[in-house]
């Protein structure tokens, strides 16, 4: 079949997906609405629409996530007069109501509906794409996410799917990696390579074999940003894969995933099989002379493996540790072939890049940062989940409009960026393009996408103990000053947190994070103090507060704080004293409780637990 | 070739070569942990770093990573580098328990030098140090975790260099362990290097732990005398007591390491029940008596029955000036010819290897690990001569296929092709496989000569036998044929006697093929090699000596550190022969049977205890010196190793003299003042115009000496019928092969307490399909009814070794001299379950 005839196939498909059914249910089932329900949303829809015999005039379907993680479960409905209601926050028990009066009835339930997503817009109810998250964000990588069906190949090729590859194959390899170096785009795993450059290295680099590898090892705490697109859109990434093995010269394509993205592997999984039946891999791609193939390994989840060198000899079956660069992977990588490495976001990037052209993706972003990035959410604000906005697009817009403020109305203190990688970038940078270049130059990175924001009763210290907790936990072991040296800032960051250290001790971090950043091996290392030197250059004083005052200013460190029952506000209401694991809260109703300083343990179990905010922290 | 900098001097030095190394070129020390030279760069240490001046790296970089370019600049003293190396420095002492005092290590620890050179001295460090468990790790090596630095070179070692897995990186982070899945015997022969490796106390050997402190140690150059590579250590005694053996650089040799045999075989010296005194018929002498003694019963059997009455039997343990010595000696008194082999087929074929060595062919053990294709014939590389196994994986290891043709099951460390070829098929295979390698394109071009001998090769029928393994002959083929440095490896013990000189014939062949071709031969014995030269040109052999004292012709013999028993077939024979003898002479350092039945014995110094010489199976004579006197160990002496409170002049227990010292002696109390005239012990070498110097304190170079001409013979083989027939299938009999272990097998390290604790039972290997036809299996004990009685061993079967032969161990527990002559036929009715 040409590609032609298996577009128009995909066509008829997707306007059957979209049209021929009159009612139509959309599951945002991703791992993170499965973690809020989603499957169980899904059985309970099932139930009710076979209670009310309406299964078979309505598709229920799984999609993947559209980035509104505070939200799940999403849910979109489409009723008898084609309009689609986006519902936020939906449960089993929420599912009768629904059905009944959107499906039944043909009234959206105003309370619950986040946006309309096409029709005539409601009272009250804003379209998708004028919602003040929605607004600002480009989505390229995230084309597909939560609007098709991520295990139908025919919805990804409808909706331009494969004709990037199809567009490819009419050009000359070196066309192909000329129009990427055209586009801008630069990798999305953190350091910011140019694509382009990177492939032109690997298609000079002399060789009969050659590899591609997509690095779906998303290890960073706190971003999710490959699983959302693996899990949305398999395709989008996997077409990159197979565009870049074209433009070096490869014929084995390699999928590093690791084994905690069960879903996304099984997405991958099927994906490739989809294509292998379209003829989109193995011998003869579309029909052309080029032939290529794709295999998945699974990592164990070791943090390092999203290193390229660790990753590679992981796929070797080796223990997943670095190698000294040069050579770099375009000249000796994987098996000591030319290999070339990209992460899950560049590769969804290039696939739209060869469908619409360099010029197309040029006009996104700054002058050096082209494109889109997707940026994962979380920590202290309104609206957690994952966005893709344009490069360059201000600090300010992210947390405030898009992420919606830091809740409560707190002040807004920082933002980790990078993950453990990164830096912290204080408040007063809030009108800062967030690109590689302005990023760098505020001591952070842009790293895989990691946004973790802090507000005022977030500790710097606590924070950049915690990111070293990780790195000294996922350091490989096998050079020195990331082995010993995040051991020696974590011990020393722990006895700062616990009150114990000295003023000394400030400038021994900083000369053991230089050191480590001049000379670790790999990334991890020289990154790994990252969040240490950028709070001691931003939040000192809270450090000095620590060594010198013996506290906490925001009350986070137990060993420098305690927790008061103010007698003025404390009603008696007897809600913190059964809260209290180590029975420390003594009081009789209606009276004022006190807290035995001795046997309190400084969980913080008391401060949630009341309503009148009596609990004060000193 | 790129030029560098490196503080201000200059040099050139090869393309590819590391910063690190072309510092050490100028006598510039870079500290480091993790780089060793044989192990190659990994970059895990940190601790080489050095500031780039100049060139298209800048900053603190690592020197062991970074070849030299031309242009580039480099300070290893600049501020910047120097700070750096003093936080890892600190970072690596944050663990270490600085447990000095008590550690084996201390006074010998790089960590230790490293740390008081880089400068650190303060801690800042607050935190608690992380500790492990430590494991059994066998007997021979203790392990220390909470010293470990991670420097990773113990587990790269192991696992890439040897080839084993049982011991590698576990863990991650700071949790980073090195040992094995579970506490257990280390399976690798190799494992003694990780001591030597090691730079810190992680792993210690148990012999001298916490027994001498290293900067106490009497230490001195010397050699590993436990099969014929010679691999070259460094001795370490003190208190009479030699406590270590480690290994030692030598160019020719290509590595530092050393095997467990070699390092842990040392135990025969300081060993309770070696004999040290003299004994005259049952009572203790001192030695001055007993030789005098020795030299007038010499005198009356020389003077009463003539001096062909008189045989002397060196072995290949002797030193070359043992064995020169006793040539002198005999020529002197004009006695027989010594003899040096007990089993005249091995003479025949270890004269035949050595009298075909040439310069043309020879090479060395680190040529043999550049090689780029390795065919072993007839040998067992890991448990003949271990340090060439590991030779062999290195080669491999840089894209070198090996092949290993011979009966026995194969151990080697490394992928290769094994095929199971019954000794008196091996030249048939061997020649048809150089042959069909050759066809048709590169016979063309050799020279008619050769050609002529290539077409005599014997072609398909040897592969009968590997008709279903064609893939595996197709693999040999398509590797010589494409090797452009090949070695041939040759054995001399299970082989035909012809096929060392068919070996050298086909290295000389290929070498005109290929431009390029090496010969090495495995020989029998530390200095088998000086065994075969001095053997003399007569024909000949031990067995007519013993015909000849069962016939009462030999009156008196005289056993130069050398015990027949051991490789004498028939036990029974060889003890009634003995009996006839009017007069035993045991000189001798091993508490061998003869010893106890001589009517003079005479005790004999150790490797360690004087300065002697040994000629490895390369031909490379090489130089070893005395590291102590030698008498009672102090342990044995005072029960402890504090010296003793009472004093004497005389060391208890040194009454022995060098071998070559006491024949002299004797040899001047036979012939009386003057009368006799001692040939030069060194004119017996000299051998056309590579005769070696006499050694002297300053003429011994470091690597050695080769002692080979330049071409030996120019005649190519002269075909033979019978080389290359097969055996009739119908015979109903098994060849038996004695054959050596790494452990157990060899005479001297047998007597090592170490070894001893690391015994193995005594086992048979037979074919698998053998063993099914004749109703055995796997760990069954076999009874064999042979002539000198029954022997019983247990059984092991292996798919991948060749039918017809039996391959038994020389295990020193076992009794397998049986046999009425060497031909060791077990016909397979004689064979049963017991």
């Amino acid at each position: 079949m040409s590609f032609k005839q298996i577009q128009e196939q995909a066509n008829v498909e997707w306007e059957a997906f979209t049209r021929s059914q009159p009612l139509r249910v959309l599951v945002g089932s991703a791992t993170c609405g499965r973690a809020a329900g989603a499957l169980e949303v899904m059985e309970a829809f099932e139930e009710e629409l076979g209670k009310r015999s309406l299964t078979s005039r309505t598709g229920v379907y799984e999609v993947g996530c559209l980035g509104m993680c505070y939200a799940e479960v999403l849910v979109e409905l489409t009723g008898a007069d084609g309009r689609r209601i986006l519902y936020e926050g939906v449960s089993p028990k929420s599912v009768p109501s629904l059905v009944d009066s959107h499906l039944v009835e043909g009234h959206p339930l105003l309370d619950k509906a986040i946006a309309v997503m096409e029709g005539d817009s409601l009272e009250g109810v804003s379209h998708f794409s004028q919602l003040p998250n929605v607004e600002h964000q480009v989505r390229v990588v995230m084309r597909n996410c939560g609007v098709i069906d991520p295990t139908r190949v025919s919805h990804y090729i409808a909706r331009g799917g494969y004709s990037g590859m199809h567009r490819a194959l009419s050009m000359t390899p070196e066309e192909v990696v000329a129009e990427m170096t055209a586009s801008g785009l630069r990798g999305r795993g953190g350091a910011g390579f140019p694509t382009g450059v990177k492939w032109g290295f690997a298609r000079k680099s002399p060789g009969d074999t050659k590899y591609v590898i997509c690095n779906a090892d998303e290890g960073d705490p706190g971003a999710f940003m490959d699983r959302s697109v693996l899990e949305g859109d398999p395709h989008a990434v996997l077409e990159g894969l197979l565009i870049a093995g074209y433009a070096i010269g490869a014929s084995q394509g390699y999928v590093y995933c690791r084994a905690e993205y069960p879903l996304a592997i099984e997405r991958v999984e099927e994906a490739i099989e989809q294509m292998r039946e379209k003829g989109f891999l193995g011998e003869g791609v579309m029909g052309s002379s080029f032939s290529f193939d794709i295999k998945i390994k699974k990592g164990a989840g070791a943090f390092v493996c999203g290193e390229e060198t660790s990753l590679m000899q992981s796929i070797e079956g080796k223990r997943g540790m670095p190698r000294s660069r040069p050579p770099f992977p375009a000249v000796s990588g994987l098996f000591g072939k030319p290999t070339n490495i990209n992460n899950v976001e560049t590769l969804a990037s290039v696939s739209a890049i060869m469908e619409k052209g360099a010029q197309w993706y040029q006009g996104f972003g700054t002058e050096k940062s082209k494109g889109t990035k997707t940026f994962a959410l979380a920590g202290k604000i309104n609206r957690t989940g994952l966005i893709e906005v344009p490069m360059g697009i201000p600090l300010k817009t992210i947390i405030e409009d898009i992420g919606g403020g830091v809740p409560d109305g707190k002040k807004f203190k920082a933002v980790q960026t990078g993950g453990p990688s990164g830096g912290c970038v204080p408040a007063r940078f809030m009108d800062l393009p967030v690109d590689y270049e302005h990023l760098a130059q505020v001591g952070s990175i842009m790293g895989s996408g990691g946004m973790i924001v802090m507000d005022e009763e977030s500790c710097m210290v606590d924070v950049a103990r915690y990111f070293l907790t990780f790195t000294e936990n996922e350091s490989c072991g096998k050079c020195v000053p990331c082995r010993m040296g995040t051991q020696h800032l974590l011990k020393t960051l722990t006895h700062i947190s616990e009150g114990c250290a000295t003023p000394d001790q400030i400038e021994t971090m900083r000369k053991v994070g230089d050191s480590m950043k001049k000379g670790s091996l790999c990334g991890l290392g020289q990154t790994a103090p990252n969040p240490v030197l950028t709070t001691l250059r931003y939040f000192e004083d809270e450090y000095r507060a620590h060594i010198e005052d013996k506290k906490c200013p925001a009350g986070v460190c137990r060993a420098l704080i305690t927790f008061h029952i103010d007698p003025q506000l404390c009603t008696g209401c007897m809600a913190c004293a059964p809260a209290c694991p180590v029975d420390a809260i003594s009081g009789e109703k209606k009276k004022t409780h006190h807290i035995d300083q001795n046997l309190c343990i400084r969980c913080g179990s008391c401060r949630q637990a009341c309503k009148f905010d009596a609990v004060v922290v000193n | 070739m790129p030029r560098i900098i490196i503080d201000g001097l200059e040099i050139e030095v090869p393309q590819g070569t590391k910063v690190i190394d072309a510092a050490e070129r100028l006598g510039i020390m870079i500290p480091r942990f993790c780089y060793l030279k044989s192990l190659g760069a990994v970059g895990a240490c940190r601790m080489c770093a050095v500031t780039f001046l100049q060139g298209p790296f800048k900053g603190v970089q690592m020197s062991c990573m970074i070849d030299v370019q031309d242009g580039m600049s480099v300070s290893t003293t600049h501020e910047e580098a120097v700070a750096f190396r003093k936080q890892v420095i600190e970072w690596l002492m944050l663990n270490h328990p600085h447990d000095c005092p008590v550690c084996d290590e201390g006074g010998q620890c790089l960590l230790q030098d490293e740390t008081v050179s880089g400068g650190h001295g303060i801690r800042r460090y607050r935190g608690k140090k992380r500790t492990y468990r430590n494991q059994y790790l066998g007997v021979f090596i203790a392990h220390e975790m909470n010293r470990c630095i991670h420097c990773y070179r113990c587990s790269r070692f192991y696992q890439e260099y040897c080839g084993y897995r049982d011991l590698g990186v576990l863990q991650m982070a700071d949790r980073v362990y090195f040992g094995r899945f579970e506490d257990g015997q280390l399976e690798s022969p190799f494992s003694g290097n990780l001591v030597d490796l090691c730079p810190t106390g992680v792993y210690t050997d148990i012999p001298a732990r916490h027994k001498v402190r290293s900067w106490d140690l009497n230490r001195s150059p010397s050699l590993c005398i436990h099969c014929s590579l010679g691999c070259n250590t460094v001795a370490n005694a003190r208190h009479r007591t030699v406590w270590r053996v480690e290994g030692r650089f030598n160019e020719a040799l290509g590595s530092e390491f050393i095997c467990d045999r070699g390092r842990f075989g040392f135990g025969h010296t300081n060993h309770p029940i070696r004999p040290r005194r003299a004994k005259e018929g049952s009572s203790f002498v001192s030695l001055k008596d007993a030789m005098k003694s020795a030299a007038e019963k010499l005198r009356h059997i020389h003077a009463t029955f003539g001096a062909q009455a008189i045989a002397c039997l060196g072995s290949a343990r002797n030193s070359l000036e043992t064995q020169t010595t006793l040539r002198s000696f005999c020529e002197g008194l004009r006695l027989p010819e010594p003899h040096f082999f007990v089993n005249p087929h091995v003479k025949k074929k270890v004269c035949g290897a050595v009298a075909r060595l040439d310069e043309r062919v020879a090479v060395s053990l680190n040529q043999v690990a550049h090689a780029d294709f390795v065919l072993a014939v007839g040998t067992d590389p890991l448990n003949e001569a271990p340090m060439l196994a590991l030779a062999m994986r290195q080669a491999q290891r840089q894209g070198a296929s090996l092949v290993v043709l011979d009966p026995r099951p194969s151990f080697l460390p490394a992928p290769h092709v094994h095929m199971g070829v019954a000794p008196e098929a091996l030249n048939g295979v061997l020649g048809g496989l150089v042959r069909k390698a050759m066809e048709p394109g590169e016979r063309e071009n050799t020279a008619l000569r050769s050609r002529g001998f290539l077409q005599s090769l014997p072609g398909e029928p040897f592969f009968r036998a590997f008709s279903d393994e064609q893939e595996k002959v197709d693999a040999v083929l398509s590797g010589l044929k494409k090797s452009r440095n090949p070695v041939l490896v040759c054995g001399t013990e299970v082989v035909r006697e012809s096929t060392p000189s068919l070996c050298a014939d086909l290295a000389l062949l290929l070498k005109e093929v290929k431009g390029r071709c090496g010969l090495f031969y495995v020989l029998p014995g530390a200095n088998a090699f000086g065994s075969a030269l001095l053997s003399g040109s007569g024909e000949s052999t031990f067995l007519d000596v013993i015909q000849s004292m069962e016939r009462g012709f030999t009156k008196a013999l005289v056993l130069v550190e050398s015990d027949p028993f051991v490789h004498f077939p028939h036990q029974e024979r060889l003890r009634e022969a003995m009996k006839k003898l009017e007069l035993l002479v045991v000189l001798d350092h091993l508490p061998s049977l003869p010893v106890q039945t001589s009517q003079v014995f005479l005790p004999t110094s150790t490797l360690f205890e004087v300065d002697s010489t040994f000629i490895s199976q390369e031909g490379r004579v090489q130089w070893s010196r005395a590291v102590h006197e030698g008498g009672i160990p102090m342990e044995q002496w005072t029960g402890g190793t504090h010296p003793p409170r009472v004093h004497s002049t005389v060391i208890p227990g040194r009454d022995f003299r060098a071998c070559g010292e006491i024949l002299k002696e004797m040899a001047r109390i036979v012939g009386g003042k003057g009368k006799v005239f001692l040939p030069d012990p060194w004119s017996f070498l000299e051998r056309g115009p590579s005769a070696p110097e006499a050694p002297s304190r300053g003429n011994r170079p470091a690597d050695g000496k080769r002692l080979i001409p330049r071409e030996s013979s120019p005649e190519l083989f002269p075909l033979q019928e019978g080389h290359f027939t097969l055996r009739e299938e119908t015979e109903h009999a098994f060849e038996l092969l004695v054959v050596e272990a790494v452990f157990g097998t060899e005479e001297l390290s047998a007597h090592s307490p170490a070894m001893e604790k690391w015994e193995w039972e005594p086992h048979m290997w037979m074919h698998e399909q053998d063993a099914f036809e004749l109703g055995f299996s796997q760990d069954e004990v076999i009874g064999m009814d042979l002539d000198g009685g029954t022997l019983e061993v247990k059984l092991k079967v292996c798919p991948a070794m060749a039918r017809g032969v039996l391959v038994l161990p020389r295990h020193h527990r076992l009794q397998w001299q049986k046999f009425s002559d060497f031909s060791m036929r077990v016909p397979h009715d004689c064979m049963r379950k017991s």
